[in-house]
């Protein structure tokens, strides 16, 4: 039994130890806002907070969150209107939207330690993150524009 | 000829199997729906949308979506013409092979690709929101006695000249006696000074959704009572099981069956997890005398460079105007140069995931899958369970990525999740991991291209003779296909044809070489190396000539003045006269008929060798742009990824494997790849051409211009990884 905080709810599963926390998430849990793309900390596409810290959530067993706080993309705001969202939206960032769950998740936890970055710092933090369908330029916009709103 | 209106009580699915005419639904309350029906040579009739009485109005997308946003695009077409509020408008995703919203761009199929969408569908959607406002101003007329001509409409609202005012809701529940559909072609459509959606900025639909992870991509859908499954597929192309021991994996906890398919062995579970950590308990004995066994890429390369450059090796015409090696002979000075390209691989970030729940009986299913083509996920049922059409029910789902992943005639993805379901009698999802999705790829084709061309005396280009040595694409992906079309194949020759140049004597020919890899069609397809070639070789021609790159192009847009426009804007964007000592290089390619100048910019670090491309100026012609932002979006996206393709990314095959496996050893262009870019729009009175494809093909190209400027060496093998930038510095 593993027990933890997920989006500020106290939750208890009763996976194997080692079962990665995104497959928690998405199968047990029910959460499919955070993907699956590499399984092997490449991509980002897994992206959650643990104790508000962006993390591949591809790269825990579910054992290691027991007592944590983890935040994923349901929980980033109760209905979607995170500045970062609202940034995402008015910026019109995504195309296939398949990593944009990830790099919202990985930008807040930016934002939260850093809130003005400055472009480089921006860059240098969202490149562990692909996107496929090129949207980078957009994302650092979208950053810069929620910076100056949080 | 006109229809009368049928009133017969329809429901839905009837109406999308295609019933002729403007057909109204009677509920309780009387007339409550109204269908309007297209009626062209190209789609015969077509029910697009409906308008029901509370004033919602469905618009059919027959297309698919995987980011590049014909979801919304096409819907906004339709309204635009009916002249529809944006908000009441619901679009209605086609789930089936129904031919009549058929794409004419690839003969009726349902199939999204080849940036083709809003070319193929303008029309015909615009034609039917026209038809549609028709008869709504008709319905109005007959209420208030006065003649059509006297109305107008605002969105969602019809106006008489006296103020009156009425929903379209309101008059589709006023029935429509008396109303008479008007041929398609007839109606005048909207001047585009008149257009509010079309050339504005309306948000995409699925934005929000995908800003909060709410939106459901085929690998998240989820059924009561679905299992898990993930498949062991052979190392090697053509392979099959011949035995296996499962006695591990079905001691795993959670494992339920397991399912030996044609060319693999699935095991399903309760979990994912359970699935996947059983099938590396598989003790598989797969056969090896498949003939892909032999397939070494670096020797693949090796022979297509061969063949390009011997002046016997039979080839295809692609295409040809005056006399090309005439032109060269007689040429002051000629000159010839080899680009060589490897394996690409798509990279989608979405990897295959297919759920299918089939029928007790085995003979019917329903399907949850992310492709680009209706017609071809349907075939895969009906002939994986022997099936007829009506036995399958698709649910055609949002894309994460695909380029041209998901476009195959037969869809070993879609076909695993029918098996494994059939086999256990319950709802199955396949899931494929990065690996998997890396080593079973459908690879752009490496190729070998020999280009040579003549000087005159005063520096013009006289003859261009483009060979490209590469297999053909269809005649794996849709061996059908290249039946009816072979030799021409336009997915491993597109961008041969240099068509935004005038050049008087040209010639390109296709060696349709030994097919080596597992192949597909690929974001720009053969652009994305011919293009490459092309551009570089046509600055090679211009520094032989002695001429400023630019100006040896410009004479060779003479009959193209959009082209010019292109080339001396993007001159213009990026300061190209007065360059100094800034590396740029100047391309100009595109797809299809959208065309793209582009001048880069780069960086090189010359102990790593590596590449940085801080700066990307573009000036595209894409025709009527439907929806700026998102054009935008596509653009600047085709951009990274062309620099992607330019500076990493490599598949390399040995003895029929693939060598590389997941994002550590296939690296696309990250957060720090990406260039700063500019991009222009062409504002243009011609119809839209595509513009999914148009911003990748030219980037290749001018990197390798911009490395010349830089060092003074030629770049003629792509990728530029640092290993063969350093090569070429030391050359």
């Amino acid at each position: 039994m593993t027990t933890f905080t997920l989006n500020g709810q106290q939750v208890t599963v009763d996976n194997p130890p080692d079962e990665l926390l995104l497959l928690v998430i998405r199968d047990a849990l029910g959460l499919k806002g955070t993907k699956y793309g590499c399984g092997a900390a490449m991509c980002g596409a897994c992206t959650v907070h643990v104790n508000g810290e962006a993390t591949f959530s591809c790269q825990l067993g579910v054992a290691d969150v027991e007592g944590a706080e983890v935040t994923t993309i349901e929980g980033l705001s109760e209905d979607g209107t995170h500045p970062l969202q609202l940034a995402w939206i008015a910026e019109q960032v995504p195309q296939c939207g398949y990593c944009q769950s990830g790099q919202i998740m990985r930008a807040a936890a930016l934002l939260d330690r850093n809130p003005n970055p400055s472009r480089n710092e921006i860059v240098e933090e969202m490149s562990a993150n692909l996107c496929r369908c090129g949207t980078y330029q957009r994302i650092f916009k979208a950053v810069e524009r929620a910076a100056q709103e949080v | 000829m006109t229809r009368t209106l049928n009133t017969t009580a329809l429901n839905r699915r009837q109406l999308l199997q295609g019933v002729a005419g403007l057909t109204f639904v009677l509920g309780a309350g009387g007339v409550r729906e109204v269908v309007a029906s297209t009626q062209t040579d190209a789609l015969d009739v077509n029910p697009w949308l409906t308008i029901r009485a509370h004033g919602g109005i469905s618009i059919v997308f027959p297309s698919t979506e995987m980011g590049q946003s014909s979801y919304s695009t096409l819907p906004q077409i339709l309204a635009e013409e009916l002249d529809a509020d944006w908000d009441d408008v619901e679009i209605l995703q086609l789930n089936e092979d129904d031919r009549t919203f058929g794409n004419q761009l690839f003969g009726g199929v349902l199939y999204t690709a080849g940036s083709t969408a809003v070319q193929a569908y303008f029309e015909p959607m615009r034609q039917a929101g026209a038809q549609a406002r028709a008869v709504l101003l008709q319905i109005a007329a007959r209420a208030w006695g006065v003649s059509s001509s006297d109305l107008r409409t605002e969105p969602s609202v019809v106006v008489a000249s006296d103020g009156r005012r009425m929903s379209y809701g309101e008059l589709a529940g006023m029935g429509a006696e008396g109303v008479t559909v008007p041929d398609a072609g007839t109606v005048p459509l909207k001047a585009s000074a008149d257009f509010r959606i079309i050339g504005h900025d309306v948000p995409r639909r699925d934005v929000i959704a995908k800003s909060t992870g709410r939106a459901q991509y085929a690998i998240d859908v989820d059924l009561p009572d679905m299992l898990h499954a993930s498949v062991a597929r052979a190392p090697v192309e053509g392979e099959v099981p011949l035995s296996v021991d499962d006695s591990d994996a079905r001691s795993v906890p959670g494992v339920v069956e397991i399912v030996t398919l044609p060319d693999g062995v699935a095991v399903v579970a309760d979990s994912l997890w359970a699935a996947l950590n059983a099938r590396f308990s598989l003790d598989i004995q797969w056969s090896e005398t498949a003939a892909a066994r032999s397939f070494n890429s670096a020797d693949t390369l090796n022979a297509y460079a061969a063949a390009a450059e011997d002046p016997q090796a039979e080839a295809a015409v692609w295409a040809t105007k005056g006399d090309a090696q005439g032109a060269i002979a007689g040429a002051d000075r000629q000159f010839g140069q080899l680009y060589l390209s490897d394996y690409a691989y798509h990279a989608q970030i979405e990897p295959m995931a297919t759920v299918a729940s089939v029928d007790a009986d085995g003979m019917g299913a329903e399907v949850w899958a992310g492709t680009q083509t209706q017609s071809w996920t349907t075939r895969t049922v009906m002939d994986t369970l022997g099936t007829t059409q009506d036995r399958v029910r698709l649910n055609m789902m949002t894309m994460g990525g695909s380029f041209g992943r998901r476009t195959a005639f037969n869809q070993d993805y879609v076909r695993d999740a029918v098996l494994c379901s059939k086999a256990v009698g319950r709802p199955v999802k396949v899931t494929w991991s990065r690996e998997d999705d890396v080593k079973n790829g459908t690879f752009r084709p490496a190729a070998a291209q020999r280009i040579d061309a003549g000087l005159t005396a005063d520096g013009k280009l006289s003859g261009w003779h483009h060979k490209v040595a590469t297999p053909t694409v269809i005649g794996f992906f849709n061996p059908g296909r290249w039946e009816a079309v072979r030799p021409n194949d336009v997915i491993s020759m597109r961008g041969a044809e240099s068509k935004f140049y005038g050049i008087e004597d040209f010639q390109a020919d296709h060696i349709i070489t030994e097919r080596e890899a597992r192949l597909a069609p690929y974001r720009g397809i053969g652009a994305a190396y011919t293009s490459f070639a092309a551009e570089a070789f046509m600055d090679e021609l211009a520094e032989e000539a002695g001429r400023d790159p630019l100006d040896f192009r410009l004479d060779l847009v003479a009959d193209n003045p959009r082209g010019r426009h292109l080339l001396e804007r993007v001159a213009e964007m990026s300061g190209w006269s007065d360059r100094g000592d800034r590396a740029l290089g100047l391309s100009f390619a595109g797809y299809s008929s959208s065309m793209a100048a582009g001048v880069a910019e780069i960086e090189l670090d010359q102990d790593t060798g590596e590449i940085r491309v801080p700066r990307f100026w573009t000036a595209v012609d894409a025709g009527l742009i439907v929806s700026p932002d998102n054009a935008l979006n596509q653009v600047e996206g085709g951009i990274v990824f062309g620099l992607s393709s330019a500076l990493l990314e490599r598949i390399e095959i040995e003895n029929g494997e693939v060598l590389q496996s997941n994002f550590f050893d296939y690296e696309v262009a990250r957060a720090n790849h990406a260039p700063v870019m500019d991009v222009y729009f062409a504002e243009v009175d011609a119809p839209p051409t595509g513009i999914g494809e148009v911003g990748t093909p030219m980037v290749s190209g001018a990197i390798a211009n911009a490395f010349h400027a830089l060092t003074g060496k030629r770049l003629r093998h792509m990728p530029f990884t640092p290993d063969r930038v350093l090569a070429a510095l030391q050359s």
